[in-house]
């Protein structure tokens, strides 16, 4: 997908590896307690293969990178706050890595975790 | 009995007795002026070497937002009034740290949650609560943040707790703790190592602390002066619009001390002698800055003499150099005067973060202008006031920074009138926009055309790092120049003029036709002159304009088309 051509040849960067990118930075973000697929039926195979890119799904047309996370957040925290700091922190840690822009992420709540009810 | 807790002149005594509701609140107000007082030192442990941190801003929101909820309440009982402080950090969380500090605040809550008055093992249980909620919140979690200092300060309280039970006594095995967990971060983060800054979550977390310690042993809390900022955030350069009368000398003097500086009684001290007291401190060397009048003006240098030992002194007369320095950009010409727009027009809002660059917009057609860029984005309140009064209701906004797009965003989601934001990150880019500009055409072409016109310039940005770094493989000292090509750091030299040339060839400058270069308003103009002929000399097929750009923080913004 992701390319860039250098006088000494090109470099290609398929969107399971920035889907792998996403998906450490997501567990790192503070308030994602897990990733989940976006349907029932995809989570039934990835649940058996046990896929690092699991709940992402990277979007390549060519121009601009797209990203979408299906993340289940802790009980009690604010959700909108959340959601931008993953945002953020995937964004960052993508560009990061791939010196490349990424024009959206998107991040769809699947779920809460109930550790403690007040 | 109680009520002698709220006396204004605390003890520390008052603060051991078991603490009721309204207790709670005097310790978080402190906490929350503590932690504004010290604001901009945690914003200023940001990673990134350009300005533009915002733990510490984010943490006092949350922390305000607690504390509204319960300014007002008459409540006693501890249990209830921490589920309410809890209940408005939560709602008021802002940023990573924000809502790590309201995981905090509701695990704490519930530890104490049928607790009418707080003795010294509910508090250590509350905070071992409180961490346990904290880090059920992530599945990774990074240790050398917030969390580890959450972490320490909570083992160090249940050691403590087999020694003593006084309240007082905890609270400083807890801030001495927090403050060494604080510095310990760098050895558990490496961004926070490469960057040469301990964690600023857990830098806040420790103010936070800190002011409950202070309050109680009736310390000051809005004193920003004996407040020690880090050497690289220290902005001597500003300190110049601040003379006063008599005081002409300024005096720099860099030090080592003997022993822990006792800051209170250093800055009571320099007060006595001059104003524009600033004190820095990076790797156990501290940085005093003072003005003073000329006869005082070996004073500063005696007296820091006397608490430790000097490795430098700079001493300048302000008068005369004041009389060196040209007018200033601001007080230039301080008019800006927008074009006019008719009613049905298309009206053109630009964000400008300086005069020059002001001026450059209202000169191609924009009909208003807002201040604001890098570290001072306007406030979407700001936004819509300034589209409000124009005849039109077809408004376009260009935001021309990438922190101010958001902004943008909403407020055109919040007016009656047609607004279109036009997502400029750059000065260049948003000029690139308004030349496409035609008020009487479509609305919906015109913002396509201006849209697609953000692609055809580069924009490069030459400013100096506020720190050490090492990002994308370019490794920064602090103070040096740095080059920024669409908003990546690529190169860092340590002469403009190196770093204005390097910017432009690996912009392939050579390849496009016109190069404008704006420059700042603490930017020497001799110096200006100079880079601009070389850039003429290297490219002669470019045409080479400059500007006044009077815009802070960057030496030159250069667009490229």
């Amino acid at each position: 997908m992701t390319e860039e051509s250098t006088p000494i040849g090109s470099i290609h960067v398929s969107p399971r590896a920035v889907a792998t990118i996403a998906y450490h930075a997501a567990l790192q973000s503070y308030g994602v307690v897990g990733l989940t697929s976006k349907n029932l039926v995809n989570g039934l195979t990835q649940a058996l293969v046990k896929d690092p890119t699991h709940g992402i799904s990277v979007e390549y047309d060519g121009n601009m990178i797209n990203i979408d996370l299906y993340i289940i957040i802790e009980y009690g925290t604010r959700i909108k706050s959340v959601a931008a700091s993953v945002m953020n922190t995937v964004r960052f840690q993508i560009e990061k890595a791939l010196g490349m822009p990424i024009n959206a992420v998107n991040v769809h709540v699947r779920g809460l975790r109930i550790s403690d009810i007040d | 009995m109680l009520s002698d807790l709220q006396e204004p002149q605390r003890q520390d005594s008052t603060f051991d007795g078991p603490l009721d509701g309204q207790f709670l609140k005097l310790l978080l107000e402190a906490s929350l002026t503590w932690l504004r007082t010290n604001q901009q030192t945690v914003n200023s442990l940001n990673v990134f070497p350009v300005p533009d941190g915002d733990t510490g801003t984010n943490m006092v929101l949350t922390m305000q937002a607690a504390y509204d909820e319960i300014s007002a309440s008459p409540e006693r009982n501890f249990g209830k009034m921490a589920h309410m402080v809890a209940h408005g950090a939560l709602m008021g969380a802002r940023g990573n740290s924000g809502v790590i500090l309201s995981q905090l605040w509701r695990g704490f809550a519930r530890a104490v949650d049928n607790v009418e008055y707080l003795d010294a093992t509910g508090f250590i249980h509350a905070l071992s609560v409180a961490r346990d909620t904290a880090y059920k919140g992530v599945v990774r979690p990074v240790e050398g943040t917030i969390l580890t200092v959450s972490k320490d300060v909570a083992a160090a309280g249940e050691q403590a707790l087999a020694k003593t039970d006084k309240l007082c006594d905890l609270l400083e095995v807890i801030v001495q703790e927090a403050n060494l967990s604080v510095q310990r971060t760098p050895d558990l983060l490496p961004v926070l190592r490469e960057a040469g800054v301990v964690d600023s979550g857990g830098k806040g977390l420790f103010f936070i602390f800190e002011g409950v310690f202070r309050f109680i042993h009736g310390q000051s809390l809005d004193a920003v002066v004996t407040t020690v900022q880090p050497l690289s955030s220290m902005n001597l350069e500003n300190a110049l619009e601040t003379i006063e009368p008599g005081q002409d000398y300024e005096v720099v003097v860099d030090f080592q001390p003997y022993e822990t500086l006792d800051l209170p009684s250093f800055y009571g001290s320099l007060q006595e002698m001059g104003t524009s007291i600033q004190v820095g401190e990076g790797d156990g060397i501290y940085r005093m800055h003072i003005h003073v009048p000329t006869e005082k003006r070996y004073h500063p240098i005696d007296y820091v003499m006397t608490v430790g030992t000097i490795t430098k002194v700079a001493m300048e007369n302000l008068l005369a150099q004041m009389g060196r320095i040209e007018p200033s950009c601001s007080e230039n010409q301080n008019k800006v005067s927008p074009a006019p727009v008719d009613p049905g027009q298309i009206a053109v809002v630009a964000v400008a973060p300086g005069m020059g660059i002001a001026r450059v917009f209202a000169s191609l057609g924009a009909n208003a202008i807002i201040e604001g860029g890098q570290t001072m984005n306007p406030s979407t309140q700001e936004i819509i006031h300034s589209f409000e009064n124009l005849p039109t209701d077809k408004v376009i906004l260009l935001p021309n920074n990438k922190n101010i797009i958001l902004a943008g965003k909403t407020a055109s989601e919040l007016t009656v009138k047609k607004v279109a934001v036009i997502p400029s990150r750059s000065v260049p880019q948003g000029l690139a926009a308004i030349m496409r500009l035609v008020p009487d055409g479509d609305f919906d072409n015109v913002v396509h055309e201006m849209t697609e016109a953000l692609d055809e310039v580069e924009t490069g940005e030459i400013t100096i790092a506020t720190r050490n770094v090492e990002i994308d493989g370019v490794e920064v000292q602090e103070g040096q120049i740095i080059a920024l090509l669409n908003g990546k750091l690529i190169l860092s030299s340590q002469s403009l003029e190196d770093a204005c040339l390097g910017l432009l060839e690996k912009a392939h400058a050579d390849h496009f036709e016109l190069i404008t270069m704006f420059y700042g308003e603490n930017t020497n103009k001799n110096e200006v002159y100079r880079i601009v002929d070389r850039v003429r000399i290297e490219y002669p097929k470019q045409e080479v304009e400059i500007q006044e750009g009077c815009q802070p923080h960057y030496q030159f913004i250069i667009a490229i088309e």
